[in-house]
């Protein structure tokens, strides 16, 4: 599952989580071996905060004091509070459950995966046919409400995820997960050594099983969420939202203003240095850098930085600036329950009519040189096996956008634009709508940019954005949009972006708002998540991306430019680009 | 005394009525929650169908209305369309709000009148030409830039200078502060901005009004009678000229101030207040709006507002002018 920027899910969105994750994991890595403990040698919790500590890529060694609070600004707020249900799994959420949820796996800030020994004493596959893997869960592992974590845990989060029908959710109904990538083809889990040890057989080989109950894709507490419920139970802050099973839990939530965390007593591992971290909501960009200034806010990572934003952190005393190319990239996506957008011919005349590098030079240039037109979605231009798949179809050509127009049955009115000749616009402008989050003016300026190129090939656009909230708890997985422009926020593992892009008629595909469908790229993604072998799996997930380029599916723009800034006066504060955040090691953040 | 106030709020409650009626009924009218859904060939009837029966969509307006003045009678403001119940959120918005606006009101209407009486007593004098460019600067000045440049050039310099923040930019209060002093003395550092910002517009509309005020009751007849009979220039200030000439202040405050309980969107928006302001603009904006119930609750208690305050004006009169109080 990748996140939306919604940063999700995670949009900014993070759809692709659990599968980029997996795949990433695997390609970075280079852990093809399947059999074996995946976890590096010497590796420990992610993020540990005392010096020494082993997490490969994390350079939270320095010493910190005990205590204090990092106000971090976000710039969206949450829809809901299950990392795993469709419609929750927005960055933002998975950035604030880093260190409340426990995970397998954590990606570290080189992309690679490493095993979270407060978890998980060990994760190893040990057979390969059929592929079975064994967990070995910390004996102290427990949630903060007492329950010990356990094979209980395991076995719920699989069946909530599986896709599987004959498993319901409380009140019977369905379990709506945002993904199913990797636990579909889960043949079982089961729990043994009371109910410490986890053995799970899968059905068919999934190259990317580092990503189950891993990164995005966090463990929630089984006990909790069967009473609770796992489509609704946590669709409100509460009781069930704050049980935490890592160093922190959420103290409190208060809607549209922050949500805080503070240590979690019952945590077994080394405690977090910070005695609070407050996750603040300012959901208009240019009052971040004021509030920074004047010290209320420690930290931020805007979902898309303006050279004015940029400028203005920089010119801050005390304050450290990071920009990097992320595994996360703005697109747009087509809403092809709408007539025209159905047709494949005006999906790819928007793209031909759509300057991408305009876009870039006027946005993102100046914070970063290293960003392109994006040729890829399903994995970044950062990370290896990353190839252009687009053919040309992401190029600027208003000719042939007009030609395609003509093409599609419209007809070139005499005030410029279009006019179809069938369905509800027929012989009007030819208009549809884009939407996106308000109150980031980089989107805004993406959205002017489009609705200029659109007007030039004849094509009226109209803007309607919505708070984040909105437009990712509401307008996306309801499908109530023509065009929507956001970004996904990607891990290694590319399998996850399996729920985004299979066919919408599917019921593991909770990402996909578009109703895309296209039986061979669902077939392509059967195959290339069974495919254990990186550099094979890489081959046919490139497949997939040239045929959704093919399909137009979704409209990639361009990768994104991360950045981080974060007071000077803490320390351990290490950037993660992958779809869990910078947040990754907050439990090792601490004033020098 | 009594059966005029009592007249006067059973004329306040008609026109609450009238008004809540009116306002539900037009902006139930004015936009179709499930637009977007019914314009979506992949949505299936059915579920259009349990949408419009979650929201009340599918029964007749005025049963709409109905059951909801039915809720309000028996203290429930209904749930809005995103399912949040609309009382405590009210409740929520218009703490935040009165917490900003009532301050704001006060400060404004002693710099007013005191700014618009100066001005009138001293008119075409330098302090005159002085308070009357500054009011035009504030009140010709967006409320968002003003607020903006308070951040920059106030907040930042100060807490620059103080060496810790004392002047807070975002949001009503910082999150996890205890205990009861802490509280307060944390929720005045974030109100100083807002509160200022609000401040410096109101005032200077109001300082006008009161300048103009005086002016005419200055060159009244009964004043010069008052100074040809020897009345210190004290008393004729104050007792005969200055009680007078609040009395069109007071109907303009009042009216602004029921208007500000509304929510001071702007000054919200740019400070992130979760006000009333906000709470309207979400409700005609949001996913599903027009959320009727949101706006209908929204505009119950401004509306209220508008007309305690009117009646506050009216006693006010009557206080300032025993004529009108015995009319």
């Amino acid at each position: 599952m990748a996140h939306a920027a919604k940063r999700f899910g995670s949009l900014r969105r993070n759809p692709y989580g659990a599968a980029l994750i997996a795949l990433a994991t695997l390609v970075a890595v280079g852990c093809s071996s399947s059999t074996g403990s995946s976890s590096a040698p010497g590796t420990s919790s992610p993020g540990a905060s005392s010096p020494g500590a082993s997490s490969p890529g994390a350079s939270s060694s320095a010493p910190v004091q005990s205590g204090g609070t990092l106000t971090f600004a976000l710039d969206e707020d949450v829809a809901g509070f299950n990392p795993l249900a469709a419609g929750d799994t927005e960055f933002v959420l998975a950035e604030m459950q880093d260190q409340t949820l426990p995970r397998v796996f954590v990606v570290q800030p080189d992309l690679k995966p490493v095993l979270d020994t407060n978890v998980v004493t060990s994760a190893s596959v040990v057979k390969n046919n059929p592929q079975t893997i064994v967990y070995q869960i910390n004996p102290k592992a427990v949630w903060s409400d007492g329950a010990p974590i356990n094979a209980d845990d395991f076995i719920y989060n699989w069946q909530a995820q599986s896709g599987n029908p004959k498993f319901k959710d409380a009140g019977g109904k369905p379990f709506l997960p945002a993904a199913t990538s990797g636990y579909s083809q889960i043949a079982s889990v089961t729990g043994s050594n009371g109910g410490k040890t986890v053995t799970v057989v899968l059905s068919k080989p999934y190259g990317d099983w580092q990503s189950l109950f891993s990164q995005n894709n966090p463990l929630i507490p089984a006990h909790i969420a069967k009473s609770a419920g796992f489509n609704e139970g946590f669709q409100n802050f509460g009781a069930a939202a704050q049980v935490s099973g890592g160093p922190y839990e959420i103290q409190s939530y208060t809607k549209g203003e922050d949500l805080v965390e503070v240590r979690n007593p019952h945590y077994w591992g080394t405690p977090g240095a910070l005695s609070k971290i407050v996750y603040r909501f300012i959901l208009s960009d240019d009052q971040q850098p004021p509030a920074v200034q004047n010290g209320e806010v420690n930290m931020v990572n805007p979902v898309l930085a303006s050279i004015p934003f940029l400028d203005s952190v920089k010119a801050i005393p005390n304050f450290t600036v990071q920009v990097q190319p992320a595994l996360e990239f703005q697109h747009m996506d087509f809403n092809e329950s709408n007539p025209y957008l159905a047709l494949s011919s005006v999906r790819h005349a928007i793209a031909y009519g759509t300057n991408r590098q305009e876009m870039i030079t006027r946005i993102v240039a100046p914070l970063s040189t290293q960003i392109g037109p994006l040729g890829n979605r399903l994995i970044m231009p950062t990370q290896p096996g990353y190839t252009a798949t687009d053919h040309g179809a992401g190029s600027f050509d208003p000719a042939k956008a007009k030609s395609l127009l003509q093409q599609a049955g419209m007809t070139m009115g005499s005030d410029g634009y279009f006019h179809p000749n069938f369905g509800p616009e027929k012989g009007q402008d030819f208009t549809l709508s884009i939407s996106t989050t308000s109150g980031v003016a980089v989107r805004s300026e993406i959205e002017q940019l489009f609705q200029a190129d659109m007007k030039a090939i004849g094509l009226k656009i109209n803007i309607q954005n919505y708070t984040a909230n909105t437009l990712f708890g509401t307008i996306g997985p309801k499908s109530e949009f023509q065009i929507i422009e956001f970004a996904w926020v990607t891990s290694p593992f590319t399998s996850g972006n399996q729920s985004i892009y299979c066919s919408y008629t599917s019921p593991q595909c909770g990402d996909n708002w578009d109703h895309y469908a296209d039986p061979k790229v669902d077939s392509l993604f059967s195959q290339a998540l069974s495919t254990i072998d990186p550099a094979q799996a890489t081959a046919i997930y490139n497949q997939v991306d040239g045929l959704l380029w093919s399909d137009m599916a979704t409209f990639p723009l361009f990768q994104n430019p991360d950045l981080f800034g974060w007071s000077s006066n803490y320390k351990n504060i290490v950037p993660n680009t992958s779809n869990i955040g910078i947040p990754w090691n907050a439990n090792a953040w601490g004033a020098a | 005394m009594w059966t005029y106030l009592l007249r006067r709020v059973l004329a306040g409650l008609v026109v609450l009525l009238v008004l809540s009626f009116g306002v539900f009924i037009l902006v139930s009218l004015s936009g179709n929650p499930l637009a977007a859904l019914q314009a979506n060939p992949g949505i299936s009837r059915a579920t259009i169908a349990a949408a419009a029966a979650q929201l009340h969509l599918n029964e007749p307006l005025v049963d709409r209305y109905w059951g909801w003045l039915y809720g309000l009678l028996h203290g429930s403001f209904g749930v809005s369309y995103t399912g949040q119940p609309v009382g405590s959120q009210i409740a929520q918005r218009l703490l935040v709000t009165v917490k900003l606006v009532v301050p704001a009101v006060i400060l404004s209407v002693l710099i007013g009148v005191v700014v618009g009486v100066i001005s009138a007593v001293r008119q075409y004098k330098p302090v005159d030409h002085v308070s009357t460019g500054l009011a035009y600067l504030f009140f010709s000045t967006p409320v968002f830039v003003l607020g903006l440049l308070l951040k920059d050039f106030l907040a930042v310099d100060v807490n620059r200078a103080v060496g810790h923040t004392v002047l807070f930019t975002v949001g009503e209060n910082t999150p996890g502060i205890t205990g009861t002093w802490n509280v307060f003395v944390n929720g005045v550092q974030h109100a100083v901005l807002p509160v200022l910002t609000l401040t410096l517009v109101t005032y200077a509309t109001w300082s006008r009004f009161q300048r103009a005020a005086m002016l005419d009751v200055l060159n009244a007849d009964y004043i010069r009678l008052a100074r040809a009979k020897g009345l210190s220039p004290r008393r004729v200030l104050f007792v005969h000229a200055l009680r007078n000439a609040l009395i069109p202040v007071v109907t303009v405050v009042a009216i602004d101030f029921a208007a500000l309980i509304g929510g001071a969107v702007v000054t919200e928006i740019v400070f992130s207040w979760n006000g009333m302001g906000q709470y309207l603009f979400n409700g005609l904006t949001g996913a599903e709006s027009p959320d009727v119930y949101a706006v209908s609750g929204w505009l119950i208690v401004a509306g209220t507002a508008v007309v305690v305050f009117n009646i506050l004006a009216d006693l006010l009169y009557g206080l300032l002018d025993p004529r009108i109080r015995n009319a």
